[in-house]
């Protein structure tokens, strides 16, 4: 198959396909970083004990995970402005983006805090920590150090999702596989380029994330 | 130093203690035995309000812990707490176990907490150990770094629920040591354990918990040589053919 792929085209789109996974990266990772803060304060709010914060968790995280990201993505780009909330493609993008992820990610930490012994906050609270404090110093690091791969996987599903903003055009790089296919009528070399530089990505968040873990990482008692 | 009166807990329909009456001296060391499920743990577990109660009164130096108005964080930093499982944080260093508190509830200035933790290490015996893990210690290890970070908040109260019962028997008496050097120190505790050697060592006091009840009370070697009821017949009887 590759034989027959035209190569002399890809190098020619080759400046717009790294235009798009640059787009494609820093849209990914700061809605990572946004999905984590928000996963991180959803999950919180979830295993708190105040009725309140309880439910509005729990109202986001559903509604996050029971309609398609397509949707929401829609729902903001459409309905922002007639709240009279002005994003650009990207910003839109990204609020949607994090928004979904954060509700996948405060399901994953809350998996990773239950499963962190009860002994543990016990020990913090008989040791005068606050509810904030134990999180910060004893149970979120511990969490996420057995959450990581479960993590790395959100990562993984946020970046593929991230494609699905070209369909509010913005120049990412499904979006730049879509031009170069719609342009040359090459579908097969466009989308296979584009397939190629998310596999790059993947590697990288990979490495990453065992980086991350390796840090953390500590023999159980 | 702590006063508890007509104290009742109940776990859903289950009265776990009833009617307890106690008062213990500053400078007074305690020791509570009885069987399983006979409310040792909630007893102590409620000094600090680890576990809430129902009816009556706690007081530690005066002050009402059962009240919605007590400051907790300041009682808790009061009061060290030993679990039988050690509840290190495993994902911290020694050192970092024993200053994490005072740091972040005392707001002591790192540098000092750290002299102050090392010092401890070394009262304890595992001056070497200070920048491990839990992982790497032994469980007599980590039940003194345990009694370390205790002693870290300086407390007016340790509360030992059963130190010993999770160690290998070669390692009890290094935890044994350590906790009669406190007592003979001075140090207010409270010790659910069933090492009656410790208990007549430095005890001033044995209590024997049954059924959610404080059955008998007594100085150890009373306590030990001519137990008044049946039940703590019984029980002695089984601990120490057991032994
Ligand atoms: N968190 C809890 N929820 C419900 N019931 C509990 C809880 N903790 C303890 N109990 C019950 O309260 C009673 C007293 O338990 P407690 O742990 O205080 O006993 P104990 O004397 O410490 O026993 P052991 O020697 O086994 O540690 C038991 O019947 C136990 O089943
Ligand atoms: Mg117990």
């Amino acid at each position: 198959m590759l034989s027959h792929f035209n190569f002399r085209v890809i190098l020619q789109y080759l400046p717009l396909f790294l235009k798009g996974l640059w787009a494609t990266s820093w849209i990914s990772a700061i809605s990572i970083f946004f999905a984590l803060l928000l996963g991180v304060l959803a999950c919180s709010m979830r295993l708190s004990s105040t009725g309140f914060l309880k439910k509005t968790a729990g109202v986001y995280i559903e509604s996050m995970r029971a309609t398609p990201l397509l949707a929401q993505l829609y729902f903001f780009y459409f309905g922002l402005p007639t709240l009279h909330i002005n994003l650009n493609e990207i910003q839109t993008g990204i609020l949607a983006l994090s928004l979904n992820s954060g509700a996948y990610i405060a399901e994953i930490v809350r998996a990773g805090i239950v499963s962190i012994p009860d002994g543990q906050t016990e020990a913090g609270t008989a040791y005068g920590l606050t509810y904030l404090q134990r999180m910060r110093y004893i149970i979120l690091p511990q969490a996420l150090g057995v959450t990581i791969p479960a993590l790395l996987g959100q990562f993984i599903v946020l970046v593929k999702d991230s494609s699905l903003v070209s369909l509010i055009s913005v120049l990412e790089l499904t979006r730049a596989g879509q031009l170069m296919a719609s342009e040359r009528f090459m579908p097969t070399e466009g989308f296979f380029t584009v397939a190629a530089f998310y596999l790059v990505i993947y590697f990288v968040l990979k490495y990453l994330s065992t980086l991350w873990q390796n840090r953390l990482i500590y023999r159980e008692p | 130093m702590i006063r508890f009166n007509d104290v009742n807990k109940w776990f859903g329909a289950n009265h776990v203690l009833k009617d307890i009456n106690l008062h213990i001296q500053p400078g007074e060391a305690v020791v509570i035995c009885g069987p399983s499920g006979s409310g040792k743990s909630t007893l102590i577990r409620c000094i600090n309000q680890l576990e809430p109660i129902q009816k009556g009164e706690i007081f530690v130096d005066n002050i009402q812990v059962n009240k919605r108005a007590t400051n907790l964080t300041r009682l808790r930093s009061q009061i060290g707490f030993v679990f039988q499982q050690f509840n290190l944080y495993p994902h911290l260093s020694v050192l970092e176990n024993v200053v994490l508190s005072p740091i972040k509830v005392k707001k002591i200035a790192r540098r000092e907490a750290e002299e102050n933790a090392r010092e401890l290490l070394e009262r304890v015996g595992i001056p070497d150990k200070a920048d491990d893990y839990p992982s790497q210690l032994s469980g007599g290890q980590c039940q003194r770094v345990a009694i370390a970070r205790g002693l870290a908040m300086n407390p007016k109260v340790m509360l030992f629920d059963e130190p010993t019962s999770a160690l290998d028997p070669e390692m009890i008496k290094e935890v044994l040591d350590v906790m009669v050097e406190l007592a003979v120190e001075g140090m207010t505790m409270i010790v659910v354990t069933h090492e009656m050697g410790f208990a007549r060592e430095v005890a001033h006091r044995v209590f024997f918990m049954d059924e959610g009840q404080i059955v008998e009370s007594n100085a150890p070697d009373a306590f030990f040589d001519h137990p008044a009821h049946e039940r703590t017949k019984a029980f002695l009887s089984k601990i120490i053919t057991h032994n």
